[in-house]
Formats: C-alpha cells, structure tokens, sequence
C-alpha cells in the first residue's frame, strides 16, 4: 500500500501538536484538576483525601476581592488599549505604500524583547530619579521629582504598552477588509460621519474589537508581575495569589482550585467568543455579505 | 557461564570505583556568592559548578522537595527551613571529620535549636532585619523603633520587604509579641496594627532593596543589613538602625540535600568556603556578617567594627531567632493576604 506523503505529513504534524498539547497542557490540567480536590498536607504537597473545601474557600470575601480586584484591572487596560489602538489600526489600515509595512514593523519590533525586560525599562523611565523626572524637570514643568512609578496609573501604563499590540493586530486585520464602498454607500445616502461610525464601521469591525479584547483582556488577568513590578506589590491579585499558595503558603490544592477557577473563567469568555463570531457570520449572511 | 557471571560482577562494582563526577549543583541566595569564588573552587579541583539562584527559602524548599534532592547537591536555606527540612528527612546527615575548616567557626553561632550539634547544617553567613534610612531626609535618631514608622511624616516613603514572616514578625514585635507568635488573635492585632501603617507603605520590594534606599525612591524602610552594609559604604547618608523592639535574626546554611549525586564535591565545596582567605572574599563581597572567626581576623579593622555588619551585644538584645511555625503559616498567609488586599485598596 502506498502512502500518500502529503497524507502522511498531515497527519504527522497533527500528531506532533496533539502530543505537545496533551503532554504540556492537558496532563498538567489534569494533575491540577486532582490537587484542587485534595487536602493540603503539611510534609508532603498534598494528602491524597477528597475534599470540596478548596472551593468553598474561593467565596470567602478576601478572595472575591483579589478576583474583583484582577478583573477591574484587566478591563482597564482593555479600554485603553481599545482607545489607542483602534485608531492607530485605523491609520495602518488606510495608509499604504512602504509606511505601512514600517509602522507595522513598529508594532511587532517589541515582541523581540522580553516584557519582563521592558517592564524594567519602564522602571528606569518612570523611577523618582528617572528619565521622565529628569526631563520635566528640565522643561521647568516641575520643580521636585513627583511619584510616577509605584501608583495604580503606572501598574495601567505598564500593562497598556505590554498588551497594546495584541490589541492592534487583530484590528488591524479586520479594518483592512473593510468594505469601502459601504461607506461611500452610506455617505452617498446622507449619512453623518458619526453616524457611518457607529451604524457601519463598529459593527464590521466587532470581530476584530472582541478579537483583540480577549487577547488583552486574558493575559492581563495573569500578569501579576507587571503590578509587582511597577506598583510596588501593593495589591494581591490572581496572579500573585496563585503563586503565594503554591510557594510561601504551601497550600498547593487551594492554589490548584484558583488556577481551575481562573481556566473555566477565561474559557467561558472564549466559549462566547465563539457564539459571537458565529452569530456575526450568521448576520453577514443574511444580508449577503 | 564464567564469562557472564565476570561481566555481572564487573557490572556491579563499576561504580565504587568509577569516580564521583567532576560536578556540582549549587543553589544559592541571588548576589550571595562572588564569582571569583566559584572560579577558584573550579580551578583549584577541576570540579565544575552549575550554579543556580533564588530569591526566598519558599521556592527553594518547593525545588529541592519537588526533585527530592536530586537536582541539588548544596542549598543555602536559612535556619527556621534549616529545621523544617531536618524534620521532612530531607537533609544528608553531615560527616564533620570531612570538614578540616569547620573548627574556625564561631562557636557561639553553632548548637542552635534548629540543628543541634549541627548535624545537618554549616552556617555560611548570619545576618538581621532592621530599620535603614537616609540621615539626609531623617534626622539622626529620630527613628529608634519599629513603632516609629507609624509617624505619618513617612507618608508614601517606606520600603517594606515583600516577605511574609518578616512584615508579620514586625507587626508582632510593635504590639509586644514574639516575631514567631502564632496566637491567631495576636495576628489579627498585628494585621490591625499593619493596615494602619499602609499609607506610609510605598512598596513592598524584596529583590534587592538597597537599590530604593541608594536612588531615592525611598527614605526608610525595613532591610537586611548586608544589603544596609552596601548601601551604606556606596552613600554614607544610608544609615541602620536596630530597633529597641529587637532585630530578626537569622543565619543562613550549607546543606546537603537527601540524595545529592556529588556528595564528596559538596563536602569539598564546604571546606573550602571555611577557609579564612575564601570566606574574606565573600565576606568583603556580599557585606554580611562572617560567621567564621579566622576570616574575622583578615578583615580590617573598618568592616569588623561597623554595627551595621558586626552588631555589638547590645544591639542584640530583643534579637529573636525566626523560627519555623509550621501549620500555622497558613495563619500568617491569611492575614497577610488581608494585608495586601487592604493595600490595594489604598
């Protein structure tokens, strides 16, 4: 029997992603699942005794907190890394010629370092003695270096400048198809800029504004670094949670729990993801677009 | 038959007389060792180190405990881990005659609660927790106390290690309990007592908080005295106080790990940082107290008797030992959450 090699090849590359997947992502899920039903043992990580308490602990009010805490901050710079990059991919999507390909290079050059290293960076930039003091200072705008670094505005800054690409990509694809003549359509039939904006232009683009507010919105949710780093460790979210269970409290199955939680969280936002993608192409045909 | 049963014998003994690798697995505190040292300990045995660091006992312990000991062949946990790893077993059993230096130890560093007789553990360096500040912005004297950080002059302008045991063992001492209390009710007051001190809080930084004291971003603060040593030889406004409340103490241990695979290089490793010319070159390096007195001795005169590093008796007096709590860390956890919920609420 002869074996197709373009058959052959598929399924090789299938398999080699569905071994990675399973061996990196599904067995430790799993092994998380199991601890997160566990008791927290004293010598050993865990003791192998079914309990539901984990979960129960999660309602406790400090905890809501942190949860509340992470999400308002996750969806902060969500909205801002919206307001800034809707625009700016609104301007890729319409200049053409060799600008465009530099100001996309623009967008991808700071995936080439490290975020950790470029929070730092910021660090350097917004410190009392900083760049950004220095150089206040020297226009003569302020007199003594004022607080940039170690406030709530820089852990949003800090979080923006990471995330604003995943933001701007996705908007950009869409922006990119989108149909002109509609427009031209609409202003032809007398429509107001403000109202092609809002009637035309958002909806068509949707797909890319929840694209990108998810690829935002969930990193964000983890990063807990960049608020440690930026706002001075002064608030406890998911993040640091998670990781204070597993290493100074050694309560390894609550952190199991957390993690869990936070999984089926980011996965009913893609699950409605999905519906809304659906429905969106439903929509476009019905109108046969 | 002979030649199966020669190669089953020749099997088995292979490896008493193959020799122990020319390696060995270091895992130590983050700018806690010169490289110099490393460099010299290669040179002189042929022993190649793979170093490693971290930055708290937590994630320390979580990587020996996970590879049970066999990533590892010597790790540097500090006394209250010393004496919770003592009693999980995961510690080698130390064969002293191996170690020809050990005799140039500080004896009064030795026998200690945690490992009587040391027989599990080398003290490397030993080191307290106190108060720093700058005498450009603070007045010499006017900070004495923990309890003198409560002034709401310090508004947004301490540093606060982000250390669990450390911030909670503070708030412990303020209100007149032991650093080591695990009187839930105690906690609650220290927590109480903490939430008050949050506006003067402008972070909370452990990596490496010499750095804050020595750039500005900071006036005062909570600091390891190696790190106040630096600081201070770097900027003599930096100064260190202990507060009248007491110091932490802590010392800091070599120890080798259960199942370590180069036993005989970790033993050689030991003795050689016990010698009095190395241990001045780490001594000098990272600003911590030696706890060995030969290196005491090639020290000048300057270091050995700045308090900041070699603390007089007096500065000593309420020093407490952390010691591990056990289960009741879940306690300390929970109430330092709450701590760093009310901060971010600020």
């Amino acid at each position: 029997m002869r074996v197709n090699p373009l058959f052959s090849f598929k399924w090789f590359s299938a398999g080699l992603i569905w071994f990675w997947l399973g061996l990196f992502v599904l067995v430790p899920l799993l092994m998380l699942l199991t601890a997160s039903f566990l008791q927290r043992g004293e010598t050993e990580f865990v003791k192998f005794a079914f309990t539901l308490e984990n979960y129960q602990r999660i309602f406790n009010p400090i905890y809501l907190d942190v949860f509340w805490n992470s999400f308002y901050l996750a969806a902060m710079t969500t909205l801002f890394c919206l307001l800034l990059g809707y625009p700016f991919a609104f301007l890729l999507a319409r200049v053409t010629g060799k600008y465009k390909h530099l100001l996309l290079l623009f967008v991808i050059i700071p995936f080439w370092t490290s975020s950790l290293i470029r929070t730092y960076a910021m660090v350097i930039i917004l410190k009392t003695n900083g760049v950004m003091n220095s150089f206040l200072q020297w226009l003569g705008l302020i007199q003594e270096p004022i607080q940039l670094l170690y406030t709530p505005a820089a852990v949003v800054v800090g979080l923006v400048y990471s995330l604003l690409p995943f933001m701007v990509l996705p908007l950009y694809a869409t922006i990119e198809k989108l149909d002109i003549r509609l427009i031209e359509a609409a202003k032809d039939l007398g429509a107001r800029n403000v109202r092609i904006f809002w009637s035309i232009i958002i909806p068509l683009t949707m797909p890319g504004i929840i694209a990108g507010s998810m690829l935002v919105f969930l990193p964000a949710l983890g990063m807990f670094y960049i608020p440690d780093l930026l706002g001075g460790a002064k608030a406890l979210l998911i993040g640091n949670l998670i990781q204070n269970q597993f290493l100074s409290a050694r309560d390894w199955p609550f952190g199991a729990a957390v993690s869990i939680i936070l999984v089926l969280v980011m996965s009913l936002l893609l699950v409605l993801y999905y519906f809304s993608i659906l429905r969106n192409s439903n929509n476009r045909d019905k109108v046969g677009l | 038959m002979k030649k199966l049963l020669f190669m089953l014998l020749f099997a088995l003994s292979t490896p008493s007389f193959a020799e122990e690798a020319k390696e060995l697995n270091l895992y130590n505190w983050a700018e806690y060792l010169p490289k110099a040292v490393l460099d010299k300990f290669t040179q002189e045995t042929g022993i190649k180190v793979n170093y490693a660091t971290y930055d708290t006992n937590e994630v320390m312990y979580a990587k020996v405990k996970t590879l049970r000991g066999e990533g590892y062949d010597l790790v540097v946990p500090s006394n209250y881990y010393v004496s919770r790893m003592i009693r999980e077993n995961m510690l080698t059993k130390l064969d002293l005659s191996k170690l020809s230096n050990f005799k140039n130890l500080d004896s009064k560093l030795l026998n200690q609660t945690y490992d009587p007789n040391n027989q599990f553990s080398v003290p490397y360096t030993w080191g307290t927790t106190g108060i720093g500040f700058n005498s450009k912005q603070i007045k010499m004297g006017a900070i004495s106390k923990w309890a003198d950080l409560w002034d709401i002059k310090y508004k947004n302008s301490l540093l606060m290690l982000d250390d669990m045991r450390e911030v909670m063992g503070m708030g412990l001492k303020v209100l007149g309990y032991a650093a080591n209390d695990t009187n839930e009710e105690h906690l609650n007051q220290a927590y109480e007592k903490l939430k008050e001190l949050l506006p003067n809080i402008k972070m909370f930084y452990a990596e490496s908080p010499k750095v804050m004291f020595l750039e500005g971003e900071v006036k005062s603060g909570m600091i390891w005295n190696g790190e106040a040593f630096i600081a201070n030889r770097e900027n003599a406004d930096i100064q260190y106080v202990y507060p009248a409340e007491g110091v932490t103490l802590w010392v800091d241990n070599l120890v080798i790990p259960q199942g370590a695979k180069h036993l005989e290089n970790a033993y050689k490793f030991i003795n050689f940082i016990l010698r009095p010319e190395i241990g001045k070159i780490i001594a000098e390096e990272i600003g911590y107290a030696s706890p060995n007195l030969e290196v005491i001795k090639l020290l000048p005169k300057k270091v050995t008797e700045n308090r900041i590093a070699y603390p007089s008796a007096d500065d000593l007096k309420n020093a407490q030992l952390q010691q591990d709590v056990g289960d009741s860390l879940v306690l300390f956890e929970k109430y330092w959450q709450k701590l760093k919920v009310a901060a971010g609420k600020q």
